[in-house]
């Protein structure tokens, strides 16, 4: 039985190899020419292009620029749920091997297959975030999270009526401690009385642990939220459903979700990264640099939603619009967490 | 930490363990038929996934949060029913069909989701109702008897599966089945049709827990949504040694620890959050481990029948 | 042509119907999302076996599904059902990576046979933690491991963000969930230049010839199978199945913890988030596909791997959602275990066949069955 079966299996695998090399390879071997006028882009991600959060911002921003560029002048494609990264691996070798110019690894966790596979295709630029470590090909994005953190945090501390702020984090790492750690220093200089509360669901996609634990929030008595990552969007769904509590969004624009209680949103434009990125490429520079996300370039933005503008105190806006002149100028440092 | 332990706070604490129970409840008294009837599905998550867009999306169409518990009752239902059909009348290993199950219904979920809503969709979901006089009571009013109608049906769900179980003839030959099937096949009791019968019950029963995630709960559809949950609740199974009560039991005890959890990370006690987290995996591991006795388990739990020749 | 070729002949002939079954149930699926399912299979099966990227990248997903594999063969044939191999990498991944970066001048001689032991041991603890539970305690394995799976997730998380982050991470202030990178000089080799296959390859191979001896050509091994074959005949035959229960488990754990230590060895060089990547469950099926046995593992593991290759590349091929890749891995595992009814049961066939003509066919199955 068991030769049999071994026997079979391997059979089996005759015959599917045989079958593959009878069809003809889909993917060329070789880079393809392509014409110079225009840019082929592949995106990489670690969830979904429709999470409402991390990757959709960055898919929006790329539309954004095949949009201002012309569909025929950049070529966009995308892999998704590549969490693990050895499948992310080999979806962006194949894009390399396919002759894309510009590949966007959007997860921090991709600097290791990145460094492993740029030094195979070094014509081709690579891009991932958050990282800060480079190659000559390959570039490291870092949104500032902390900066629009910062902003959101003075306006969460004038505005909340329970002096309680709740943050509904995924896992404690990366742009969500930044992130937080800016609230919490907004809070803070908003106003010294309001507190902070943060948990995390420990995961980054229970939306169903992030609703339950922001309904937990609000029960404990605050009344303005915020979170990042793609499970935030369960808080806010949940705070939708209640009155007189808001919500702060960070990544994007999450206020489609509930219209009436997302306030404020920090909103990353890798529209301008990605311009960035084409033009250094451009000019002869494939990487090597740590592009980062800042209030001061644009590439983050302050933004309310402009339904529940009026809600929100002249004063109170002019002490947000004062602190993000600071931080623009440079006067003011929003701080990151020292271990 | 003012109050922390309050009573306000305590009774917040009861009637969010309460609300997320349920799931586990639902999913995990299907699995109990189905592990009782000798067949164990690990395929649970898969189910539930499904029920969770089934649910979603009936109510998402027709705005009918009542039409979305009838259509992923019945996707349930033919989940049960390839499972059924696969393990059952194929007699395919059950580790293996159900973790094949699993990935079917993970990715069909998400493959129709994104075929037919695609980005983040809200609906209205199912409103809790708070029933008059009891809603009423000081303390367990508010714990018990202010949710949403899944969630009564959940827990009516354990004394009405201890009767089925325990008390009618169906009951007494799910049970011969699990454990004696060849006996039972003896007494006339076809082994396969109670079978595809308990699987289509259990696949049900998963799919409403998945569907109390997005119109009982979350009011959206993600990838994903499920988050493990389907393993948590056969997990709960055997924490509940095929009992319903000892299954509520351990519904409630991982979910009040999960509560309790959420609110001592909320008030800000400072240690490490993932402590908090993995806190409702330790204790139920600890508590099983330390009420050991004899342990008791459906004899053919995983065993094909076959009629007449080898045992 | 002798009736055992005949044998062969037919099972091959099963398993590509069974395989056909699946592809054609998923094309309905393919052509619902609008992409011609020609095309894609065509990409599915020419991606991972047409060329030396895809064959070199199938060996890569093959190594800890082997690895896995192997563990699970140990625990499933001394009666555990051991779904715990998800935490059981990371325990092994994590062990690895802390010995590894922190004895990083230690000659490779020394430190990588201790990077191996630190990891395989890291892992035996956390299935052997499983296995101690279920002798000594009575737990259920499948709760205790599906916890432990938890608990080892947030565990891992919290050592990646915490003590064991990349000390460049905190400064940069980037604070990505990573441990530095491990030394260069225990990296494993790649097999090939250019490609991802590493030398753990080899390893898993060897690994699996032993665990064949173990389980076939040892004492311990027998009497390990003889628990599994039913526990109360072992007891009475004088062994303790209580020891027994805890060697398995914590080979198995051992195993998985061992795949952990190759991604990291072999592919990532650090511990970092989404290590795991579902090789805990997929090695399952990979084991059960094998027979549970380890020579049968391997090319299990080989087309396991091929179709988490295959199917992946389709989404890029013909720009289809990615959930697609689990229908059609779902369909193939449903429909592959089932064709096996088949195998065991040659004359089914034509029972079948008169029951497809006589009766309805759902409802009647339960009935039917009996008389026949």
């Amino acid at each position: 039985m068991k030769k049999k079966v071994l026997s079979l299996i391997l059979a089996a695998l005759t015959i599917l190899a045989f079958s593959g090399c009878a069809a003809k390879p889909a993917t060329e071997t070789t880079p393809q020419k392509t014409d110079a006028e225009k840019i082929r882009i592949a995106l990489v991600l670690p969830a979904t292009v429709d999470d409402m959060a991390w990757g959709q911002s960055m898919v929006e921003g790329l539309k954004a620029v095949q949009k201002n560029m012309g569909e025929d002048k950049v070529e966009v494609a995308i892999s998704e749920k590549l969490g693990n990264a050895v499948d992310a691996g080999a979806a962006i070798r194949q894009y390399a091997t396919q002759g894309y110019e510009i590949i966007f690894a959007h997860g921090s966790q991709y600097q290791s297959v990145l460094n492993d596979i740029a030094k195979d295709f070094p014509k081709t630029t690579f891009a991932y975030g958050t990282g800060f470590a480079t190659q000559p090909n390959i570039f490291a994005y870092d949104p500032q999270a902390q900066e629009g953190g910062y902003l959101l945090g003075i306006l969460a501390a004038k505005m909340t009526k329970s002096g309680v702020v709740g943050i509904v984090g995924p896992v404690e790492s990366g742009d969500a401690v930044k992130y937080n750690y800016g609230v919490q220093q907004g809070v803070a200089k908003g106003k010294a009385d309001v507190q902070t509360r943060i948990a995390y669901t420990g995961s980054f996609n229970d939306i169903v642990g992030a609703g339950n634990l922001a309904k937990t929030q609000m029960s404990a008595g605050a009344d303005i939220i915020t979170g990042s990552s793609q499970q935030a969007v369960g808080a806010v769904r949940a705070i939708g459903e209640t009155k007189g509590n808001y919500w702060l969004s960070t990544d994007m624009d999450q206020s489609s979700i509930a219209p009436d209680h997302v306030l404020a949103s920090q909103v990353y434009h890798w529209e301008k990264v990605v311009n960035k990125i084409i033009d250094l490429r451009k000019q002869g520079t494939l990487g090597g640099q740590h592009l980062t996300l800042t209030l001061a370039d644009g590439t983050i933005e302050f933004k309310y939603n402009e339904k529940l503008a009026d809600k929100v105190p002249a004063e109170v806006k002019a002490a947000v619009e004062t602190a993000k002149q600071e931080i623009i100028s440079g006067k003011l440092k929003v701080e990151l967490p020292k271990k | 930490m003012e109050g922390f332990m309050s009573i306000d706070i305590f009774i917040i604490i009861l009637a969010t363990g309460v609300r997320l129970a349920t799931p586990f409840l639902l999913a995990a008294l299907g699995e109990m038929f189905v592990q009782r009837s000798g067949v164990y599905n690990l395929g649970v998550e898969g189910i539930m996934m499904m029920g969770a867009f089934a649910g979603f999306f009936a109510t998402l169409q027709q705005g009918s949060p009542l039409l979305g518990i009838i259509v992923s009752l019945a996707i349930g239902a033919l989940m049960g029913l390839i499972m059924a059909f696969v393990s059952v009348t194929f007699k395919a290993e059950q580790g293996i069909s159900g973790i094949g199950l699993y990935m079917f219904g993970w990715g069909l979920s998400g493959l129709l989701f994104r075929l037919y809503v695609g980005g983040v969709t809200s609906i209205d979901g199912l409103k809790p109702i708070a029933i008059p006089m009891l809603s009423d009571i000081p303390l367990i009013g508010q714990v018990l008897f202010n949710h949403n109608v899944l969630v009564y049906t959940a827990f009516l769900l354990v004394p009405l599966s201890g009767i089925i179980l325990y008390k009618t003839s169906w009951g007494l030959n799910v049970r011969a089945v699990g454990n004696k099937p060849e006996a039972a096949d003896t007494l006339g009791v076809s082994v396969v049709k109670i079978r595809y019968q308990c699987l289509i019950v259990g696949g049900m029963l998963a799919a409403l827990a998945g569907a109390f995630l997005t119109i009982g709960q979350a009011n959206m559809y993600a990838d994903n949504i499920t988050a493990g949950r389907g393993f948590i609740a056969i997990a709960l199974v055997y924490f509940g040694r095929w009992s319903p009560w000892g299954i509520l039991l351990g519904s409630l005890l991982f979910s009040m620890a999960d509560s309790f959890q959420s609110m001592v990370q909320v008030l800000g006690i400072n240690f490490p959050y993932e402590l908090a987290v993995i806190l409702p995996y330790m204790v139920t591991i600890i508590a099983l481990a330390i009420s050991y006795g004899r342990v008791w388990a459906p004899a053919a739990l995983g065993k094909p029948y076959e009629r007449g020749t080898r045992g | 042509m002798s009736s055992k070729h005949n044998g062969v002949f037919k099972q091959i002939i099963v398993l590509l119907l069974a395989l056909l079954g699946a592809l054609l149930v998923g094309a309905l699926f393919l052509i619902l999302a609008k992409s011609d399912p020609i095309k894609a299979y065509g990409v599915m099966f020419s991606g991972p076996l047409g060329d030396k990227f895809g064959i070199t990248e199938t060996l890569v997903r093959t190594v800890p599904l082997l690895l896995v594999g192997l563990g699970i063969v140990i625990s499933f044939r001394s009666g555990i059902i051991n779904i715990g191999a998800e935490g059981q990498i990371l325990a092994g991944a994590i062990g690895a990576t802390a010995v590894g970066t922190s004895l990083s001048d230690v000659p490779a001689m020394i430190l990588l046979p201790a990077v191996f032991v630190a990891g395989g041991a890291c892992g035996a603890i956390w299935g052997g933690i499983a296995g101690w539970l279920k002798a000594r305690l009575s737990v259920n394995e499948i709760l205790s491991t599906v916890m432990l799976n938890q608990i080892a997730l947030q565990l891992y998380l919290f050592l990646i963000r915490g003590p064991l982050i990349d000390p460049k991470e905190v400064s940069y202030g980037t604070g990505v969930p990573q441990t530095a990178l491990i030394p260069e000089q225990i990296w494993l080799s790649r097999l090939v230049p250019g490609t991802r296959i590493h030398s753990g390859l080899i390893f898993a191979l060897v690994l699996a010839v032993l665990v064949y001896i173990f389980l076939w050509k040892t004492s311990r091994g027998y009497r390990l199978r003889a628990v599994g074959a039913g526990s109360e005949a072992a007891r009475y035959a004088g062994i303790k199945v209580e020891w027994y229960l805890v060697l398995a488990m914590a080979m198995a754990g051992g195993m998985a913890g061992l795949a952990g230590v190759v991604e990291v060895t072999g592919v990532h060089h650090r511990s970092l988030e989404g290590l795991s990547a579902g090789y805990g469950f997929s090695g399952i099926v990979a084991a059960l596909f094998g027979r549970l046995h380890p020579l049968g593992t391997i090319p299990a593991s080989i087309l396991f791997g091929a179709l988490l290759v295959g199917a992946d590349m389709m989404q890029r091929a013909v720009n289809i959602p990615a959930a697609m890749i689990m229908v059609i891995q779902g369909l193939v595992v449903l429909f592959v275990v089932s064709s096996d009814y088949f195998l065991r049961n040659p004359d089914s066939i034509v029972k079948l066949k008169a029951k497809f003509l006589g009766q309805k066919w759902i409802g009647e199955v339960g009935s039917k069955w009996k008389d026949s």
